[in-house]
C-alpha cells in the first residue's frame, strides 16, 4: 500500500495505491473514488472478522461502527479517500509500535494494523479531545485527517500543546494537563487557560486549527434554530 | 527571530523561532503549540483602560500573552487564528497601519497597538465602530478568513463590505451604494467601501459574514 496526499492542507485527499491483492481498511464513508474492479467487504473489525465488542468501543471513540476493507483485483488499484470537512490528512508509517490517535481522525490503515479505543485517563475531560483516544498498533500505515493543517512535532523533553490541537502521538510519550508559562493566572487570563504538557521522546502530531474554535467564532453569528 | 507562515492561504499558521531573550506578543489564546520551557505572561493590552476599550470597542481581547525565550537555545512558538484562512505580514518603520477588528494575530515588541475611532461610517460597512491601528517599529501579523490580496491604490478604489482586511491610515473609507438604486438592490453587491486616498490596502477573498449569509437560512 502505497499513500500519498495531496491538495493540503485546505481540501487533502489520501491517493491509495494498492498492490495486486492488497488490502486496506477505511472508515465507513471515506471513499470519494476508486477503481471499478476493487472488491469491498463491510465488517465491524478485521476484513473476514466481526467483533461487536470493539465496534462498540470503536463508536465511543468518534468513529464510524463499519469499517470497509478494500480489496485490489489480480491488476491492483487505486483508491481515493477524504473527510467531509475541509482540512489535512498525514500519512504515518508504524513499525511495531502503537500510536494514541484523537477520536473522529483515523482514515484508514494497512490490514496488519490494529485498532482499538485507548483510555488516557481523567485529564482527557480537560484535553479538549474526546474522553476516548483510539490506539492504533504497528506494523503498517495509518491514514489521518484534521480540521486544520498538520505539522508534526518531535519532542524530546517537554512541549506544550494547547487543548484541541493533538492529532495522534507516539505511546512513547504522556501528557498531563498543566499550564501554559509559569504562573496559572497568566494561563487563565491569556485565554491558553488548560494546556497539554507531553514529555518522554517521540512524535506529536497537531493541528493547526480545530473545529472547535472556528465553531466558537462562528456560533455567536447563526441564528438560533427554531 | 526566524518567522514561517506556512499552511496557507487554507489553514495558514505562524511559526515563530525565538533567539535567546527574544519575545513575541500574541493575541489572546492564540498559541497551538510551544516549547515547554519558553515563558509566557498575559498582560493588558496596552495598560487597563486602554485594555478595557480595545475589548469593547476594537474588537480585540483585553489581554495579550507575551512569549520570551529565557533559555540558551532557539525556542518555537506557534500561534494561529481561530478561523481557517490566511495570514500576512506587515515590517512597518515608524509608520502605521489600520486592522479591522479581529485581524491582528501577533507582533514583535516594537510595535505599538491602539484603537482609533473609524465612525459611523464603518459600522454601517460592517467593519466595527473603531479600527486598531499598528504602530512603531517591527513585524505584525494579521489573517483574516479568506486569502489575503495586497494592493496599491492612487486615488478611489471600491471594495465589498467585509471584504477589507487591513489599509493605510492616510486613506479614507466612505459607504454608498455598489452602483445605482436598482443595481444594488439586485446586482447583489448592495453597499459598498469607497476608499481614497494613497497607500495600499489589504482585502480578504472571503468573508466570515458571507458564509454565515449562505449558512443562516439553510439551518432550520
Amino acid at each position: 500500500m502505497n499513500v500519498e496526499i495531496v491538495c493540503g492542507p485546505g481540501n487533502a485527499a489520501a491517493q491509495v495505491m494498492l498492490g495486486p491483492g492488497e488490502d486496506c481498511t477505511a472508515e465507513a464513508g471515506a471513499m470519494i473514488a476508486m477503481s471499478a474492479d476493487m472488491d469491498v467487504q463491510t465488517t465491524t473489525h478485521k476484513k473476514g472478522g466481526g467483533g461487536l465488542l470493539r465496534a462498540a468501543k470503536r463508536l465511543l471513540a468518534g468513529e464510524s461502527f463499519f469499517l470497509n476493507h478494500y480489496t485490489a483485483s489480480s491488476a491492483g488499484g487505486h483508491l481515493w479517500l477524504a473527510t467531509t470537512l475541509p482540512g489535512d490528512m498525514a500519512a504515518i508509517d508504524l513499525g511495531p509500535e502503537s500510536l494514541i490517535v484523537q477520536s473522529g481522525s483515523f482514515v484508514a490503515c494497512e490490514p496488519g494494523v490494529d485498532i482499538d479505543m485507548g483510555w488516557q485517563g481523567f485529564k482527557s475531560f480537560l484535553s479538549g479531545e474526546s474522553v476516548f483516544w483510539l490506539n492504533m498498533k504497528g506494523p503498517g500505515k495509518v491514514v489521518l485527517s484534521s480540521f486544520g493543517a498538520i505539522y508534526p512535532i518531535d519532542v524530546d523533553g517537554e512541549y506544550i500543546i494547547d487543548t484541541g490541537h493533538i492529532v495522534a502521538f507516539n505511546e512513547t510519550l504522556d501528557f498531563k494537563i498543566s499550564k501554559a508559562g509559569k504562573s496559572w493566572l497568566s494561563s487563565i487570563l491569556g485565554g491558553e487557560g488548560f494546556v497539554c504538557k507531553f514529555h518522554g521522546q517521540g512524535t506529536v502530531w497537531c493541528q493547526s486549527h480545530n473545529a472547535t474554535g472556528f465553531g466558537r467564532t462562528l456560533g455567536p453569528m447563526l441564528r438560533p434554530r427554531s | 527571530m526566524n518567522t514561517e507562515i506556512v499552511g496557507g492561504p487554507a489553514f495558514a499558521h505562524i511559526h515563530v523561532d525565538l533567539e535567546p531573550g527574544e519575545s513575541i506578543i500574541a493575541e489572546s489564546d492564540s498559541m497551538a503549540s510551544m516549547s515547554a520551557d519558553l515563558d509566557m505572561v498575559a498582560k493588558f493590552n496596552g495598560g487597563f483602560f486602554k485594555a478595557l476599550f480595545k475589548k469593547f470597542l476594537g474588537g480585540e481581547s483585553m489581554f495579550v500573552n507575551v512569549f520570551t525565550n529565557n533559555t540558551k537555545g532557539v525556542r518555537r512558538v506557534t500561534l494561529v487564528q481561530a478561523t481557517p484562512g490566511d495570514i500576512g505580514s506587515l515590517e512597518l518603520d515608524g509608520s502605521s497601519y489600520c486592522f479591522q477588528p479581529g485581524a491582528y494575530i501577533c507582533s514583535t515588541p516594537g510595535v505599538h497597538l491602539g484603537v482609533q475611532w473609524a465612525g459611523f461610517r464603518s459600522l454601517i460597512a460592517r467593519e466595527g465602530l473603531f479600527r486598531l491601528k499598528v504602530s512603531g517599529k517591527g513585524t505584525v501579523f494579521f489573517g483574516a478568513y479568506g486569502a489575503l490580496k495586497q494592493k496599491e491604490i492612487q486615488g478611489e478604489y471600491i471594495v465589498d463590505t467585509s471584504h477589507l482586511v487591513a489599509y493605510d491610515p492616510g486613506i479614507k473609507l466612505r459607504i454608498q451604494l455598489a452602483g445605482g438604486i436598482f443595481s444594488s438592490l439586485f446586482g447583489g453587491e448592495g453597499l459598498v467601501t469607497r476608499l481614497e486616498g494613497t497607500g495600499s490596502v489589504v482585502i480578504q477573498t472571503r468573508s466570515l459574514s458571507g458564509l454565515v449569509g449562505w449558512l443562516n437560512p439553510k439551518l432550520r
